[in-house]
């Protein structure tokens, strides 16, 4: 035996809070710069979800104060729904904790974001985070909480009846940050989420002056979208306990009816039939295995419809296009819509702008805009599925030449995107989206391409009859002058005339 | 001044026929004699090639007709104002003077071709126009002349004024021989061989005009020769290099180019090609040269060309193609000075 010192291992566990600000780079908090632009971010999604669940035009006011010593106080004021008082805590106190789950498009998934934000101010300057929000029930509440970490809980540090005139929240952080080096992309991130909420009116101040306006671009707003049952190819091992704990009564045939979109008592009695299983079972005593069993079938069976696609809301063609031609100077611009189609169990919706304008660079591929349920991406797009795809497309077929500026807006909407990481900068590699996004960018490449042609053509057209006109008037004149005419006679209504019969043929 | 009385009234005319269609809210339409090689035809009584019955089109109404259209218009105005001006205007002068009236030519060979359809539609040579090439001919002789350009109009001038020759343009083009000592017109292709005909006083001893023609001779030439043919009788011998481009000077001055069918009066059918021909080449033993690709090429053209059908023409085109050699007029030199005048051009002239 040696006299080695034995290693003793202890084992313990942590809390979702805990582990996410360990891998804080996850959700988008790695740096300084990071950190400032996902701190607004996430409040500005926040706020943006919850004028949409109150049917409001949104108004966000951003507030960012930076004193000396690197803190950063930013302030965002919106007139969303509110939050109710006794959820306040827990809302924005506990890590994986919200409202976000259920199956319809929301800007948020995680539940993640604005605590991480909490998290990551408390941790760098210690200072608690303020909260004043009002419902149409109460008058106003302000909280300032901390998170206890350990135990992913809240901690209220002091809460007080205080009035807010108006419906909505104002989240107040205090963080350690880089305002300078992330004003840049700040900048982008409220241009294009404009882009992609064209309802909405965002302003910036920064220290005590207006930086900017963004929008407003549209007073129309959205239709609501309506929460979905899950489709049954989107079912997991996971869902499926959850699911029949909470049903545990219910026998197979009435558990699936209940708890699955596009599944009703004919579709089950087939689906039960085809797959041989007993639909009087009751699901509470189903075996681990049983579940495994359902949850391949319920994924691999065909005969399902499409997921519902009533929980989406893409932004549309007018409205698009209308806010990239309001944000960018434009000359032309496409757009094209492909779906619903799904991609296990999920729906999906994936839009595009193509415009072309002085403002884009000039390359032979385009500029890509990527948005992600009406969240402009900006970080990691060449990890993108979007980007790779634009990338492999050949522009050069459709007349696209480095000679013309160009840019393509993208806009993909899911009850679920495939993000890459929490962070939600990226869309993961998803066949489905892929195929769907390969054949928009092929569609508008076409779209472009006769656009262009006939711009093209016409403007030859122009030109042949400039050049017609112009050796026409100098036979009138020239010839009048050898005839020794004292007036040179008009030849507008004759090259008038010729050039509308030519373009009638 | 009837000439040109005939030439204002001629382009006036042009004018109102352009005009009058565009006052009644029509597009002019232009009929222009074809100039392509399968209409020009040999006319008998005139001893000449004219141009066939076959015409072109140019409607000001077709957008790729409507730009010539329009330079031809220009062309005739500025022809028109030329002649109420005095004035002459070389080919070159006139490409670049479209540029000041808007009017654009790619190059100078398509205002030259526009200016061809101006004789063309006009039935008048462009000299009628005051319109003249880039002269590189000179002649010196024997001949007095007698100016009618404006300023000079009566001033008689001696054609030996000159040891280097006087140069042939628009004003000794329209001068009018008043009278001469000498016996023919003597046209060489070389200014070498014109300085050597006059330094060893040849014009003297054969009684000749000598004309140089510098390569294919510029109209005016051609027409002061015909005018020294027709006005005084002379004789005109033609003397140019051994090959098929010398053998085509002499045969355009007498029969005419294809590029000027449609013009009259520049033919001297009666003048006499006297060498070099390939019968000389054997003959004197001169130096020569082999024929190349594009020599031997023109030979295979000119033999099938109308002109060359007499049996004289077709012998010399034979006998270039069996020997497959050329010869230039200087090639006599290697006889000494003056060989080709106290040997050849006597035995030819005398």
């Amino acid at each position: 035996m040696s006299h080695q010192k034995s290693q003793t291992i202890t084992f313990e566990s942590i809390s979702p809070a805990e582990f996410f600000y360990r891998n804080r780079q996850m959700a988008g908090f790695g740096n300084p710069t990071q950190a400032v632009y996902s701190t607004v971010r996430e409040l500005v999604e926040n706020s943006l979800d919850s004028c949409e669940d109150a049917a409001s035009l949104p108004r966000i006011e951003i507030d960012i104060q930076d004193d000396t010593s690197d803190n950063i106080i930013i302030k965002v004021f919106d007139n969303g729904c509110g939050v109710p008082s006794d959820e306040i805590p827990n809302a924005f106190g506990r890590v994986l904790y919200g409202s976000k789950y259920s199956q319809r498009q929301k800007r948020g998934t995680f539940g993640l974001g604005v605590t991480m934000a909490i998290l990551y101010g408390q941790i760098t300057t210690d200072s608690p985070l303020i909260v004043h929000s009002k419902t149409p029930d109460s008058q106003g509440m302000l909280y300032q909480l901390l998170v206890d970490v350990e135990n992913n809980e809240p901690i209220v540090e002091r809460s007080e009846e205080l009035q807010r005139s108006e419906n909505g929240t104002t989240v107040t952080v205090t963080i350690k940050g880089d305002l300078k080096r992330a004003y840049d992309r700040l900048m982008d991130y409220l241009k294009l989420s404009v882009i992609s909420t064209p309802h909405a009116r965002i302003s910036l101040t920064i220290g005590d002056n207006v930086v900017n306006h963004f929008g407003r671009f549209s007073n129309t707003i959205p239709a609501p979208v309506i929460a979905s049952l899950p489709h049954p190819r989107a079912a997991d091992l996971e869902m499926l306990r959850r699911l029949t704990q909470k049903n545990s009564s219910k026998t197979l045939h009435d558990f699936l009816c209940d708890s699955f979109q596009r599944i009703g008592p004919k579709t089950t009695a087939r689906f039960l039939r085809f797959m041989n299983m007993n639909p009087h079972q009751i699901v509470g005593e189903m075996t681990r295995e049983d579940l495994t069993k359902l949850g391949t079938s319920l994924r691999s069976y065909d005969g399902f419809e499409k997921p519902d696609s009533g929980c989406l809301s893409p932004i549309g063609k007018q409205e698009f296009v209308r806010s990239v031609a309001s944000q960018f100077n434009t000359t032309l611009t496409h757009y094209s819509v492909r779906g619903p189609s799904e991609w296990q169990g999920n729906p999906f919706v994936i839009e595009a702008v193509l415009a072309t304008g002085d403002d884009f660079p000039r390359s032979d591929t385009p500029s890509l805009f990527r948005f992600a349920n009406r969240v402009p991406l900006l970080y990691d797009s060449s990890d993108d599925i979007l980007t790779r795809v634009m990338k492999r497309t050949r522009w050069a077929r459709y007349n696209l030449h480095t000679a013309v500026p160009v840019a393509l807006f993208v806009h993909v909407c899911s009850t679920r995107i495939p993000f890459k990481a929490a962070g939600k900068q990226s869309i993961a590699s998803v066949p489905e989206i892929e195929n769907e996004a390969q054949l928009l960018f092929k569609e508008l490449g076409r779209k472009l391409s006769k656009m262009t042609t006939k711009v093209q053509a016409s403007a030859r057209e122009i030109k042949k009859m400039r050049e017609f006109s112009k050796s026409f008037r100098q036979i009138v004149r020239f010839s009048a002058s050898l005839a020794e005419l004292e007036n040179v006679p008009s030849t507008e209504n004759l090259v008038q005339a010729l050039f509308e019969v030519d373009t009638d043929a | 001044m009837h000439d040109t009385d005939r030439a204002l009234n001629t382009l006036k005319e042009l004018g109102e026929r352009i005009i009058q269609p565009i006052l009644d809210e029509n597009f002019p339409v232009l009929e222009i004699p074809d100039r392509k090689t399968d209409n020009i035809v040999f006319d008998e009584t005139l001893n000449q090639f004219v141009l066939g019955p076959s015409s072109v089109i140019r409607d000001s109404s077709n957008v790729k007709h409507v730009r010539s259209f329009a330079q031809l218009t220009w062309t005739a105005a500025f022809a028109k104002e030329l002649i109420e001006a005095a004035r002459t205007s070389s080919l070159r002068d006139l490409y670049y003077s479209s540029e000041a009236f808007g009017v654009k030519f790619r190059n100078q060979s398509e205002s030259d071709r526009i200016v061809t359809d101006l004789e063309c539609i006009t039935g008048l040579p462009r000299e009628g126009f005051g319109i003249y090439p880039e002269e590189h001919s000179s002649i010196y002789g024997k001949v007095r002349m007698k100016y009618i350009v404006p300023g000079y109009e009566g001033r008689e001038i001696d054609l030996t004024i000159s040891p280097d020759g006087l140069p042939i343009g628009p004003a000794l083009m329209t001068a009018e021989p008043v009278d001469s000592d000498a016996q023919i017109v003597l046209a060489v292709e070389s200014g070498g061989m014109f300085s050597r005909l006059i330094e060893t006083k040849a014009w003297d001893r054969f009684s000749a005009v000598l004309v140089q023609l510098g390569g294919q001779p510029p109209r005016a030439t051609r027409r002061l020769m015909r005018n020294l043919h027709t006005s005084l009788g002379l004789p005109v011998f033609i003397f140019t290099d051994g090959d098929p481009w010398g053998m085509h000077i002499a045969k355009v001055i007498m029969s005419g180019s294809a590029n000027a069918a449609h013009i009259r009066n520049l033919t001297i059918p009666s003048a006499k090609w006297i060498g070099v021909t390939p019968e000389d080449i054997s003959e004197y033993a001169l130096p020569t040269e082999s024929m190349n690709n594009q020599d031997l090429k023109r030979l295979e053209e000119l033999s099938r060309d109308v002109r060359y059908s007499g049996r004289e023409w077709q012998n010399h085109i034979r006998d270039f193609k069996r020997m497959r050699v050329k010869a230039e007029q200087q090639a006599f030199s290697r006889y000494g000075m003056d060989f080709v005048v106290d040997t050849y051009l006597s035995d030819k002239i005398l």
